[in-house]
Order: C-alpha cells, then sequence, then structure tokens
C-alpha cells in the first residue's frame, strides 16, 4: 500500500507529541532496527561555496543502540540535564514529500522549531532548521528509516542537547 | 565614570590567602570587575590556543576564531608559515573575513573594498591612486598581526602580548605531557572536521577548573553512566592515579583503574600503534601512559583537554578512546562559547579513528551524555552566585567555596616518573588550589595596576 502525504503528515506529528511528552520507548518503537540519525555540524562559508553542513563532524551519528542508551539515561535518577526535564514543543512544518522512490518508501523534507523551556528560566531557547527523513513501511508500520537534520545555527545556542530533535 | 574598575588590592590580597588556605569567595564567579581585571591582567598577556595545524594544511587555508572579544584570522600564507591577524580590516575596523574556515589569497574588506594578501599587506586599494595620491605608503596599512604565534605538537597559539614568555616556556612541564597525548604517533594528530560550537552561561573558571583538577565530581554527576553500568560502581573510580599539579597554573589527572583490575593497556588503543609509541615517546612516558585510562586536565587559562575511554552502547560495549580540546572562550563573566576539537592520530587505523568520533560525540559535546550533565551543573554554579549573599565581599556570610581536600592531607608520590608535583590520587583539590593561586597573582601583577584601584 503507497504511503500517502496524509500517513507521513500523521507520522510525523505523533513522533513530535511522543518527543514533547518525553514518551522515548513509544519513540523508539518508530525507529527502524537499521535508523541512521544524524546531525551534522553547520559552518558560515565563503559566498560561493555551496556546503556549508559537516559531514565528518556532528552533534548525533546513532544508530537504534546508541538512541536506546540515550534514553535509557534518561530513565536512570541521575541525568541531571534532564532531572527536572525541561520542557519542549517541536513545531514541525512545511512537510513535502521529496522522493518517492519506492511505492512502500518516502523521502520527505519537513522545517522544524524547538521551543525550550529550562527550570525556571524565563529566556527559552530555540533551536531550528530542517530535517531530511526517510519513511518506510515494515510488516504494515510506518518506520523512520534514516534522519538527517540540518540545524540553521552554527554555534549551537543551548547549554546542551539532551532532547531528540 | 562608570567604567572605572573597582576591583580593590586589599581585597584581592584576602582572596588569594583564602585561596592558600584552600577556599574560594563565590563572588569571583560573577563579578563584572573581575571579568574585566581578567581579559586584561590574564587573556591579553596568555598565550590563548587558536587551532591545530591540520586544520590548514595548505598555503591559503584559512579559520577564523576568537581570542575572548579579538576576532583572529589564522592563515598558512604561500610561503606555508602560519600567520594570526586581527580580523579586522585596517580603514575603518569592519570584521574582514565572516566565514569559518575557507581557501584564499585575498581578502577583501566589503565596506570599501581594501585588499590584503595573505602576508597582510594591502594589495588592493579602490581608486587608491586618485583618491590617496602616490604618497600614500600601504605598508602603514598591512592587517594587524597578533604580536606572537607558535606551535607546539601541531597546537597553534597566540599571544596579544609582544612580551609573552615564549610559548615553550609558557607550556613548561605540560608539554611533557601533551607529547603522550599529542606527540605519541609518527605524523601527530589531526582534527576531524571543524570543531563543535555552543554556549553555555556560566563562567570560564568554572568550566577550567572542572576539567583541570575536578575528578571528584564524576561520581555525582555522571552517575546516570554507573547507573547504566557503563562506569564503575565504586565511588572512588575516578580517584585512582595521580594529579599533577604543574607550573603557570596548569595541571593534569593521568587516572588508572583500581590497582589489580585488568584493563588494556595505552588506553585499549590499537596494537599496531604501539611501536609508535616506542618511538616517539621515552620509556618514563610510557610507563604512565601504558597504565592511563583517562588524561583530563587544563592549561591555563582556558584550554582543557580530556582522553578518557567510552562507550555509546550498554555495559558490554567496548570502551575506545579519543582525544578532544576545548577552549572555553569568556564572553562575559557568566557566559562561554565552547569550541571543542575532535582530535585523531593521523596514523591511526581507520577503523578506530572512526570508533574514537563515535565514542567522542556520544559523550562530549553539547549531545554527549557526559557533557550534558556537566554544562546544566556548571550553569547552576553561576545562577546562585550573582546575588548579594554570594557577591558579599566581607564575608559575611561564610560565603566562600570548599577547595580544601586533601590540603595538608596528601603528600606527593615521589616516585612519579614526570615533572610537576604528582600527588597519589585524583579526588585532591591540589591543582584546583594552584589554578587559582596563579589567577589570582595574575590579577595582582604589578604592570596593570590600572585596572586595579589602590587600598585605602
Ligand atoms: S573598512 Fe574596510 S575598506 Fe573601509
Ligand atoms: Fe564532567
Amino acid at each position: 500500500m503507497d504511503i500517502s502525504y496524509e500517513d507521513v503528515v500523521q507520522f510525523l506529528f505523533r513522533e513530535a507529541a511522543l518527543l514533547d511528552q518525553r514518551e522515548y520507548e513509544a519513540w523508539l518503537a518508530l525507529l527502524d532496527e537499521g535508523i541512521r540519525y544524524r546531525m551534522p555540524v553547520r559552518v558560515t562559508r565563503d559566498f560561493g561555496e555551496s556546503d556549508d553542513f559537516i559531514d565528518d563532524m556532528t552533534f548525533f551519528d546513532e544508530t537504534k543502540r546508541s538512541l536506546q542508551t540515550r534514553v535509557e539515561r534518561f530513565r536512570t535518577t541521575s541525568a541531571w540535564s534532564e532531572n527536572p526535564p525541561t520542557r519542549t514543543r517541536h513545531i514541525v512544518s512545511n512537510i513535502r514529500v521529496v522522493n518517492r522512490e519506492r511505492p512502500d518508501a518516502v523521502q520527505v523534507a519537513s522545517y522544524f522549531l524547538i521551543l525550550r523551556s529550562i527550570r525556571d528560566s524565563s529566556e527559552s531557547a530555540h533551536i531550528f532548521g530542517e530535517r531530511v527523513d526517510t519513511i518506510h513501511r515494515v510488516d504494515g508500520q510506518l518506520k523512520l528509516a534514516e534522519r538527517t537534520i540540518y540545524l540553521d545555527q552554527t554555534v549551537f545556542p543551548m547549554l546542551n542537547l539532551s532532547i531528540f530533535i | 565614570m562608570a567604567d572605572v574598575p573597582r576591583l580593590r588590592r586589599d581585597v584581592l590580597l584576602e582572596v588569594k590567602a583564602k585561596i592558600q588556605q584552600g577556599v574560594l569567595p563565590q563572588w569571583v564567579f560573577a563579578d563584572p570587575d573581575v571579568y574585566r581585571a581578567e581579559v586584561h591582567q590574564i587573556f591579553a598577556k596568555t598565550w590563548n590556543f587558536l587551532g591545530h595545524e591540520s586544520e590548514i594544511p595548505r598555503p591559503g587555508d584559512y579559520v577564523t576564531r576568537w581570542i575572548v572579544h579579538d576576532p583572529v584570522l589564522l592563515l598558512r600564507d604561500e610561503q606555508g608559515e602560519i600567520q594570526a591577524y586581527l580580523n579586522s580590516c585596517t580603514h575603518r575596523g569592519t570584521k574582514l573575513c565572516t566565514a569559518d574556515f575557507g581557501q584564499r589569497k585575498t581578502f577583501t574588506c566589503p565596506y570599501h573594498g581594501w585588499t590584503f594578501n595573505l602576508n597582510g599587506d594591502l594589495v588592493g586599494v579602490i581608486a587608491g591612486n586618485k583618491v590617496y595620491g602616490q604618497e600614500m605608503d600601504r605598508s602603514q596599512w598591512s592587517l594587524r598581526k597578533l604580536p606572537r604565534v607558535a606551535s607546539y605538537q601541531g597546537m597553534i597559539f597566540g599571544s596579544l602580548n609582544p612580551d609573552a614568555p615564549s610559548l615553550m616556556s609558557f607550556l613548561g612541564d605540560l608539554k611533557w605531557y601533551l607529547d603522550i597525548m599529542l606527540g605519541r604517533s609518527d605524523g601527530g594528530m589531526e582534527v576531524r572536521g571543524v570543531p563543535q560550537r555552543w554556549i553555555i552561561h556560566t563562567n570560564w573558571k568554572v568550566s577550567s577548573d572542572n576539567f583541570g583538577g575536578d575528578p571528584y565530581h564524576t561520581a555525582m554527576t555522571h552517575r546516570s553512566t554507573v547507573e547504566l553500568g557503563i562506569s564503575p560502581k565504586d565511588p572512588m573510580y575516578a580517584s585512582y592515579g595521580h594529579q599533577v599539579v604543574l607550573n603557570h597554573g596548569h595541571g593534569i589527572n593521568l587516572i588508572t583503574a583500581k590497582a589489580g583490575l585488568n584493563v588494556p593497556p595505552y588506553q585499549g588503543l590499537p596494537r599496531e600503534m604501539w611501536p609508535m609509541f616506542e618511538r616517539n615517546l621515552t620509556p618514563a612516558q610510557r610507563q604512565v601512559f601504558e597504565k592511563t585510562m583517562i588524561m583530563v586536565g587544563t592549561c591555563f587559562p582556558n584550554l582543557s583537554f580530556v582522553s578518557p575511554m567510552h562507550g555509546t552502547g550498554g555495559p558490554d560495549e567496548p570502551l575506545t578512546s579519543f582525544v578532544n580540546f576545548r577552549v572555553w572562550r569568556p564572553i562575559g563573566p557568566a557566559k562561554i562559547e565552547i569550541t571543542s576539537w575532535f582530535m585523531v592520530d593521523k596514523q591511526a587505523p581507520e577503523a578506530f579513528k572512526e570508533a574514537s568520533y563515535l565514542s567522542y560525540i556520544g559523550s562530549f559535546g553539547p549531545a554527549g551524555t557526559l557533557e550534558q550533565d556537566d554544562a546544566e551543573i556548571w550553569t547552576r554554579v553561576v545562577e546562585a552566585s550573582q546575588g548579594t549573599m554570594a557577591q558579599d565581599k566581607d564575608v559575611h556570610y561564610n560565603n566562600v567555596l570548599n577547595y580544601l581536600m586533601g590540603l595538608g592531607r596528601v603528600e606527593p608520590d615521589p616516585t612519579w616518573p614526570g615533572p610537576g608535583i604528582a600527588y597519589p590520587t585524583c579526588y585532591l583539590d591540589a591543582i584546583s588550589r594552584a589554578f587559582y593561586e596563579h589567577w589570582i597573582d595574575a590579577l595582582l601583577a604589578e604592570q596593570d595596576t590600572d585596572v586595579l584601584v589602590p587600598n585605602r
């Protein structure tokens, strides 16, 4: 069965809600066993130099196993960056299907704006950019097979990245 | 005049006396006058790390960096020499180069179009002769060079102080330990990709001192990794080994496993690399390196390094070592920008290079499972240091912080084969006390009394 635009939108919005609700085990269940989850570092280049993402250095270069370890860490009693938990809103928009190689797999680009509130600080940190995902169907279920996160900021503006994007 | 610093010499002398007693007044973490004095008396005087030679291998390669508030253009010129300039046009001061890195033969200012070559020479002036006449002496308007630039083991440092002692004497005994991290293999190290950069609301001394002298925090700050079974349950686990106090405010911890535990030699580095260690390190350096699991320390004032063994999986996954250097760039009393370089031996097997990189980004950097929690806690230190009680300089509330660990209780180990004063435990505040004593001496130095007001 083809993956419809409606399926993609529902998948991404549900994923965002799970992340904001810290339902990380349910979030992991959306990820394919072979997922590649990457976030290259962005830089400012000279005009005319096309590639301002550095593939060799990242903030995330994850497998399902390493993402699981990160989730397990948040479930300990002493992951202080998220203890007490920070509060996030994953605003996902401008969703578009950019490639449809097979009927059961789509490549999808979406914009993100993540607002994060930390303890009683009145300053809300935010990060924004674009994600390029491959979503495919495995045994009737949609799974995220690949995600590359393209941040717009070159200097990461938060004290840490103890959330998922 | 709002700008007149209010730091009093007698207050600083009192701080020095406190440090010698093993306590530090909390106000020094958030005082704007201390910050201003640090910029003048420390960062403008010392050697500051700018980058690694492998970031600019070819003529014309450049990177842009900061020394606190000074933008720096670091490049390799046509002759292959490393040059560092103030990244500011000599015409009206515009920031000249805004890219993080690149390759160029010239730099043209977008304001009026003055153009400079890799030697910093002013080689192009729009309508030059027509508006300035033949008599303009262009050599007067070259890019301003940093007064000093020098390298050690591929690490490029710059100083804004023409009278700074040589880099070699500044690094002093730290060189012996840098050799172990950076000079052990043929061809040295290379930076992978670019450094990560991020912002934390803390004071630069908090992070510098944490890396320099605080293995004690690991058991609690990083307890999540103990809960996960990645780090040992023994609360003393980061104490085994030696804390080495070096000259000029530098310090390093060489953490081993508990005596009797079997750990792989040389931080588990691949066996095929060991012959290089024989070639490049002395027997004494090898003796130390072979047993070490973690090296962590600070080159005063704000260049820190960590070379631990870490894994991205659970307790059964193998641990891989990496080398990471970072600058805690102060941008105000309560804000730093971190620039953090992952480095690996050029001659290491590719599989190791990849595993080492994954180990680094998994544990350090903004998303690192260890560093996430450091940043949270360093932020809290400064958040709680800004109020009237913490800022009180007359010490009404016993508002001094505790740096007493091991004071008068732990004697140096006379059998230590390396330089420096080596204590046989890493749960010790000896490096911190030396770091802050060096810091206060720099603020008290006679030459720049204009940032101090005299005793009353
Ligand atoms: S300020 Fe650079 S050319 Fe005028
Ligand atoms: Fe730490």
